[in-house]
């Protein structure tokens, strides 16, 4: 598992200037651009002026678009082209091994880019010790979506398949989860089904917890991602493993 | 002698279609060993069980007498793989590859450092180390896959389809290398598409053709026992289908083993002498002799027709 993680770890640090500069510049132009610029039209959102109420949402959707990019589009390659887990299944690594080691990098990754987000936003008096609380739900953020992500190579048929999971869902639920705008706001309908998805209970647990005072509804989103966490990691894997035994 | 593989009524279906039927075979420890098909015959079928890509549905798959079932992983120790498409990992370079290879594979870096040491050597591959796997000519980037499938210092060999797509000088090297390889007691199992590198390279022969194994044995006597001595292929002009009924009825006359495709026949001689009875009878001139050769075996054992998947 390690082995295919430090695989990956070995060629990001190849590329690690492309990485670093967007891990960099994409928080610090939405920080700018909505935080600062269109935030500056809007009155305070759940008592907290726009750019606080605003950051919350994109460490979580950000977690949520690294995790999910990385363990698809490179991944896929990797299964379909590269055909190098046809080479790794050769030695002793196994499919669970190979499912373990992407999840396990798709978090990293995810976790990676939280940190420069996090380094961008402390420029705009963002930083608070109270992130550190957040490392467990951000973790579990990234994992889900990393799950996902490999849920979708496994069963993609090219790259035009990612269309539907990323117009479909991911893009929908950065939009849609509470990161933009509040919850409390909307239709009854909107916010149920937004609360269907895990990405709406990391953003309110995140705000939450940078924001408000701490409450016990807390514990109910945090067992709603990690039934997510524990559900898709479980059909994840098997898929996965299906795939690479075809 | 002990035996390198041993497959036992080995079957596998995929989706109801069957590509191996009852399969038996063995493979000596120290031989060399060609297993020929047309495509879909299901080599590559067998060739992946034994590297675990791959389980039968029924019978037993033995490796240096492990069951793939049961001990795959101290199987994948022991053996080493070329496979089809060489698997190589474009984000590294050819030295990184192997350096990863010897990684997933459990081996100590120095361990590793030390067997790429003398494979970049043995394998000629000093000045193309560095460079990335896609800037690599086919033949080298098949070199680089021989490398990593030596790494680990396995005594079996499995190359399928090795020098498929390469140029003609790359694959004079491989076959060199191969025989190189042979000395050293290792035990190679091979598949391929050209017949003259089965010839020059295989002790014994499997032919395998819709997931049966057609016939096997040495590679010298599989030629004598389906296609004789010596071939004599005689050209006929497409327009006259009754020169081609003439030279049937003759060859059935003389008794002659034979073969009809499209404007050619194939005739097959045991010995010299039925040969110069029957080129004594031939007045045309659009006839050549020639040693018989495993493509004769092959093409008698599995047809001419092209597949439709290949």
């Amino acid at each position: 598992m390690i082995k295919i993680w430090y695989r990956n770890f070995l060629f990001f640090k190849k590329t690690f200037l492309v990485s670093f500069f967007w891990t960099i510049l994409e928080p610090l132009m939405y920080l700018a651009g909505f935080g600062l610029g269109f935030g500056r039209y809007v009155p305070p959102v759940e008592q907290l002026p726009y750019l606080e109420f605003y950051f919350p949402g994109l460490l979580c959707s950000t977690i949520m678009m690294v995790a999910y990019f990385e363990s698809t589009y490179p991944n896929f390659s990797k299964l379909n082209y590269q055909r190098i887990y046809t080479t790794i299944l050769m030695t002793r690594i196994d499919s669970s091994d190979i499912w373990f080691g992407e999840a396990l990098w798709g978090t990293t990754k995810a976790l990676l880019s939280a940190i420069g987000l996090v380094i961008v936003a402390s420029f705009f008096g963002m930083y608070s010790h109270k992130l550190f609380l957040l490392i467990p739900v951000l973790l579990l953020t990234a994992w889900i979506f990393s799950s996902f992500g490999l849920i979708m190579i496994s069963i993609a048929k090219s790259y035009d398949s990612f269309v539907y999971s990323t117009s479909g869902l991911i893009v929908p639920l950065s939009l849609f989860s509470g990161t933009f705008f509040s919850l409390k706001d909307v239709p009854e309908t909107i916010r149920t089904i937004a609360y269907c998805f895990p990405l709406s209970h990391a953003v309110e647990i995140a705000r939450t917890v940078l924001h408000k005072d701490l409450n016990s509804s807390l514990i109910l989103h945090f067992a709603v991602l990690l039934a997510y966490g524990l559900g898709l990691s479980f059909l994840s894997l098997k898929v996965f493993n299906k795939r690479l035994s075809q | 002698m002990s035996l390198a593989l041993s497959c036992k009524a080995v079957s596998k279906s995929f989706k109801g279609v069957p590509a191996l039927k009852e399969i038996l075979l063995e493979v000596n420890t120290g031989e060399c060993f060609g297993l020929l098909g047309p495509n879909g015959a299901g080599k590559s079928t067998l060739m992946k069980m034994i590297y675990g890509l791959n389980t039968p549905d029924s019978g037993d798959v033995f490796v240096q007498g492990l069951n793939i079932k049961t001990n795959m992983a101290e199987i994948k120790a022991r053996i080493g793989v070329v496979p089809q498409d060489d698997g190589m990992d474009t984000d590294f370079n050819a030295l990184e590859n192997l350096k990863l290879f010897g990684m997933y594979m459990g081996m100590g870096s120095e361990e590793t450092a030390a067997a790429i040491d003398i494979l970049v050597s043995e394998l000629k591959l000093q000045d193309h180390q560095f460079k990335r796997i896609e800037a690599l000519s086919g033949g080298l980037r098949r070199r680089v896959a021989i490398a990593r499938a030596l790494l680990h210092k396995p005594t079996f060999l499995v190359l399928d389809e090795p020098t498929t797509g390469l140029d003609p000088q790359a694959r004079m090297w491989l076959w060199s290398f191969f025989r190189q390889l042979k000395k050293n007691d290792s035990t190679i199992l091979l598949t391929t598409h050209y017949m003259e590198e089965a010839e020059a390279l295989c002790d014994r022969i499997a032919i395998i053709d819709h997931g049966v194994i057609l016939d096997c044995d040495e590679t010298g006597k599989l030629i004598r026992k389906h296609a004789g001595e010596e071939v004599i292929e005689i050209d006929i002009d497409g327009e006259k289908k009754s020169e081609k009924s003439y030279w049937i009825q003759k060859i059935r006359e003389m008794n002659l083993n034979y073969q009809d495709f499209e404007t050619k026949i194939f005739i097959f001689f045991t010995n010299l002498k039925s040969r110069q009875e029957f080129t004594s009878l031939i007045q045309s001139t659009h006839y050549t002799t020639r040693k018989a050769n495993l493509n004769d075996v092959f093409l008698r054992l599995a047809g001419y027709q092209i597949r439709a998947n290949a």
